[in-house]
């Protein structure tokens, strides 16, 4: 039996047939479970050698009206990646806080908020992060429409047409100013 | 003055604003292989030491403002050399909400290095080129900072609070 | 008469210092394989400096700390013979009288420094005068057994107490000269010493905050004391030289310690001041015992 069967396993033993776990790789396992599980397999993963959170990240399906939060975590002693995935309404739903699990999360989650707008609850400190004086709605959501934002703020009339005509000009060597 | 005019030609201190990328491309330019010491060009730690602004790679907002400041201290005569395709159109971010698009909007530009990016055979071309704008007395563009100054001020209002960042005495 | 006699003897003392740096830039440039930059580049260095049209000044402190720190190398130069050359001034102890002034420099630069508010300036200037609880004591304590020997403290009479050739100070005092080694390198600030500058972790420290022609000053000021401080240890310890053999010694100090900072990694403050304490300390202490017993 291989550590990702072996891991496999142990997840549908404890938490049964509230989740699905499949192996997608060598070295890879995927567990897709609804949002109240996420926090006890994250505990559960942590007490079972999964020290390193690598990764949370964001998926925005704007056609199903959900957001797909996935938990990236790896073990040096394993040497296994795994992914638990979760879907949250888009809108309406919030998200408990993995950081006192994971104090990695932090960081991580304050990202997600600013660019998707995922609420997490009970996480002490969501506000203004990367983006500085952000107006508007999140820039990394699917309804977020960049090229009429960047047309608007940078002041580009037709952005493929002023950015990317091709003057015929000859190659001049290096550094040359044409 | 001719003295003068000389002396700045051939003694340029350069400040390398690397906001990413390019910061590859600079220690092969002055090590041993390409040696930009020997044209007297030299890494300085600050801008106020400095001659020559080196913005290589995109700029996003955020980075803009930093370097608006770090401009504005230099003593003038300043020069500034745009780095790679992301100074000209944005280069690969051209789509991006959060790069700035067209430099020579917010701080004036004496020369840009096209290429993503450019080698350091380029790069060493555009300061031999540069020397001989300044020898001349073509490389004006600080002269034209502090001409069109509300200009300038207009443009950066529009992707960052001016009040909000500028140095309060 | 003399006051021109002086302007001329800095004038002098300057340009050869920045040629000694552009040396030092060359040198440095070849061990690393490089080609580096003409000899002169120091020069047109300065030249562009004292061009450019406007520098930022914090105030009044700010503006006149690089006169302060060039003002006290300069009156240094009054007392320091360029060999057998007459000084401008000199009576019975003077040596204490220019490591007085040697403090004036770095004092300068920390008066100056002190207003930009930067706190990297900060910095370097709490290593500036950390560092010269190192090196001062031991370039004292190394030089000592020469004036303790010719019975003066005055650095004129020591150079004319000494012989030619082989009773040059350097060959009857090795040890005290091997300690003046370490402290000279010290003095100058050059690499395992080169903490308070250190470009790349405090941004050129007391520097930082200067531009345009107060960077012009630091550069002429730094140029000098290169000068001053081989020229001292020359002095004392090579005896009555005429002004070409003393500028090739002083030369010949310089380069070797510009080699060593070609190859050195930096000490942090701490490890600097303990290694002076170490090794350096129990040459100097050595040298002095053996004055003390041999005579």
């Amino acid at each position: 039996m291989t550590q990702e069967e072996k891991i496999k396993k142990d997840i549908e033993t404890t938490f049964g047939e509230l989740v699905n776990v499949n192996i997608q790789r060598e070295k890879r396992v995927r567990v897709n479970a609804p949002k109240n599980m996420v926090l006890p397999i994250l505990a559960y993963l942590k007490q079972r050698g999964f020290h390193q959170f690598t990764l949370l990240t964001c998926v925005d399906w704007i056609n199903d009206g959900e957001f797909e939060l996935v938990y990236n975590l790896y073990s040096l002693s394993y040497n296994v990646h795994v992914l638990i995935s979760t879907r949250i309404k888009r809108d309406t739903e919030t998200m408990p806080t993995a950081i006192n699990v994971y104090e990695m999360a932090f960081d991580y989650e304050r990202e997600i908020h600013e660019m998707f707008g995922v609420v997490f609850e009970g996480h002490p400190r969501l506000d203004e992060f990367l983006l500085e004086d952000w107006k508007g709605i999140p820039p990394m959501r699917k309804d977020f429409d960049t090229r009429k934002y960047v047309e608007e703020k940078f002041g580009v009339k037709d952005l493929t047409k002023e950015l990317f005509t091709r003057k015929e000009q000859p190659y001049r060597g290096p550094g040359s100013n044409g | 003055m001719k003295l003068f005019k000389f002396s700045q030609s051939r003694s340029l201190w350069m400040m390398h604003f690397c906001t990413g990328c390019g910061a590859v491309e600079l220690p092969p330019t002055m090590t041993s292989r390409f040696d930009m010491e020997r044209f007297g060009i030299m890494p300085m730690a600050t801008p106020r030491q400095s001659d020559l602004l080196l913005i290589t790679g995109y700029l996003t907002i955020k980075t803009l403002k930093r370097v608006v400041r770090a401009y504005e201290q230099m003593p003038t005569p300043r020069y500034v050399i745009g780095f790679g395709s992301c100074t000209i159109n944005g280069g690969m971010y051209w789509d991006s909400y959060n790069v700035i698009k067209k430099l020579e909007l917010y701080i004036p530009v004496d020369l840009y290095i096209n290429g993503c990016m450019p080698r350091p055979e380029a790069i060493i071309d555009a300061f031999l080129k540069l020397r001989e704008m300044i020898a001349k007395g073509e490389a004006n563009a600080w002269k034209k900072y502090i001409e069109n100054y509300e200009w300038y001020k207009k443009n950066q209002s529009e992707v960052f609070d001016v009040e909000k960042w500028s140095v309060k005495k | 008469m003399s006051i021109l006699y002086f302007f001329l003897y800095l004038l002098l003392v300057t340009i050869v210092g920045l040629l000694y740096m552009g040396v030092a830039r060359k040198v440095t440039a070849h061990v690393q394989n490089r080609y580096g930059p003409p000899i002169y580049q120091p020069i047109l260095d300065v030249l562009k400096l004292f061009g450019k049209k406007d520098a930022a000044s914090h105030g009044v402190m700010h503006t006149l700390g690089p006169v302060i720190a060039y003002t006290g190398i300069g009156a240094t130069l009054l007392f320091l013979p360029l060999g057998n050359h007459t000084p401008l001034l000199h009576f019975n102890g003077d040596l204490f009288v220019v490591l007085y002034l040697l403090v004036v420099g770095p004092l300068g630069m920390a008066l100056g420094a002190g207003e930009s508010a930067n706190s990297n300036a900060t910095i370097g200037i709490a290593r500036a005068l950390s560092m010269m609880l190192g090196y001062e004591i031991i370039f004292f304590m190394a030089t000592l057994p020469v004036f303790y020997a010719n019975h003066t403290a005055s650095i004129y009479k020591v150079i004319l107490a000494q012989g030619t050739f082989p009773k040059w100070a350097a060959i009857m005092y090795p040890i005290s000269f091997i300690a003046g080694l370490f402290a000279v390198q010290g003095l100058l600030g050059e690499k395992p010493f080169e903490l308070v500058i250190a470009p790349h972790e405090i941004a050129s420290g007391p520097m930082v905050e200067y531009g345009g022609k107060f960077l012009g000053f630091l550069q002429i000021w730094h140029a000098v004391g290169i000068i001053v401080e081989t020229g001292l240890f020359v002095d004392i310890f090579f005896g009555p030289q005429n002004i070409l053999w003393f500028f090739v010694g002083t030369f010949f100090v310089f380069l070797a310690s510009v080699l060593v900072n070609a190859v050195m990694p930096r000490f942090r403050i701490e490890q600097a001041v303990r290694f002076y304490w170490g090794i350096p300390l129990l040459f100097a202490i050595l040298g002095i015992l053996q004055v003390y017993l041999w005579r």
